[in-house]
């Protein structure tokens, strides 16, 4: 309603307007594990400023986060523990693979590296980059809301082919 | 460039340095344990930084607790504990024992050669940070302290088969576990 009392109205399609809303709130787990986490850090702070984008709220909690950036070397033992950080983390959820030892497993082709992330979990974006620089990772960042935008990321299609693509309208 | 010639390393001159203190300290140490010393290395003489003293497995625990208390040695500091696949050479392990005098300031080499199944007694007694260390040796060489409070896997899951930096463990050895690790009941208060 305006002042004068006539009805305003700005129409558009629900999933349009959800996902506009998910992708400039995106809310991320930093999982760094080695010295992508640096340059990952740097991108939060304040001379990237990651917050321009909408994604500055960290959150280390799985449960309030829906943005997980796996910055670093996993190793086999902590790989169980990805797949339990990621799988604690609340629909629609998604994964940025910084760097090269995240997304291959890097120059550690060794027994005891998991070779790349997505051998145990869904990966939206990759970064490529030993480490990346922050540009790298906000162009990433820029990906992600884009496919987010278009519904285009794994969750998003699962959640889809479910039929809960809107959890809150989805309840009945 | 002959490889014996000495040059100058981050510790210093230490074969100048110590040549005198090293001879005697190895000769009291062949008169005291006699045919449990099997082979000394001393530098010059063989292309080794510090003197490496080869001890028969079953008197190790006399000679570290030795070198540590015994006046005019004080090798009071374990500086590293670790462990060599020499495969194919026959016997198979050698563990080794890094000293460090923190009053004269030298350095000693201790090195055990240990078959395929043999165990070996535990330092722990002697120094206590010696505990880790030998885990780690026997989740990276499967060789086995006897008398340890508490040997387990150190860094390897407690479900990975193998030791890893055996010879003839495979590079890409992979053992992916996708669920959480069981957790030890033994382990909790």
């Amino acid at each position: 309603m305006s002042k004068d009392g006539s009805a305003h109205f700005f129409t558009t399609k629900l999933d349009a307007m959800i996902n506009w809303g998910r992708k400039n709130s995106l809310w991320p787990l930093p999982f760094g594990t080695s010295c992508c986490g640096i340059e990952m850090m740097a991108t939060f702070a304040a001379d990237f400023d990651i917050s321009r984008f909408g994604a500055e709220a960290m959150r280390f909690s799985p449960r309030q986060a829906d943005l997980l950036i796996v910055a670093g070397i996993i190793n086999l033992k902590m790989a169980p523990v990805l797949r339990t950080v990621y799988e604690q983390m609340s629909e629609p959820k998604w994964v940025i693979s910084m760097g090269a030892c995240a997304s291959s497993g890097g120059i550690f082709n060794v027994y005891s590296v998991l070779q790349g992330i997505d051998t145990m979990i869904p990966v939206d974006v990759y970064v490529p980059g030993c480490p990346p620089s922050p540009e790298g990772v906000m162009h990433a960042l820029l990906r992600l809301q884009e496919m987010v935008q278009k519904g285009e990321t794994h969750s998003q299609r699962r959640l889809k082919a479910e039929g809960k693509e809107y959890a809150l309208t989805a309840k009945a | 460039m002959d490889i014996r010639t000495q040059v100058s390393t981050n510790y210093g001159d230490m074969a100048t340095k110590f040549a005198d203190t090293w001879k005697s300290q190895v000769s009291r140490l062949q008169a005291r344990f006699s045919t449990a010393i099997e082979e000394v290395r001393m530098p010059i003489e063989f292309p080794v930084d510090v003197p490496i003293v080869y001890v028969k497995k079953d008197s190790i625990i006399g000679v570290l607790s030795f070198l540590k208390t015994e006046q005019g040695f004080e090798y009071g500091f374990l500086a590293d504990l670790t462990a060599i696949d020499e495969s194919p050479a026959e016997p198979r392990f050698e563990i080794v024992y890094n000293l460090y005098s923190l009053t004269s300031k030298a350095r000693i080499r201790v090195k055990v050669r240990l078959a395929e199944g043999e165990e070996i007694s535990t330092a722990v007694p002697v120094w206590r940070g010696a505990d880790w260390a030998e885990r780690e040796i026997f989740d990276m060489f499967g060789v086995k302290f006897t008398g340890h409070p508490d040997l387990r896997r150190i860094l390897m899951a407690d479900r990975w088969e193998g030791h890893p930096l055996r010879k003839d463990y495979p590079l890409r050895g992979y053992q992916v576990f996708t669920d959480p690790d069981p957790i030890n009941q033994s382990l909790l208060d």
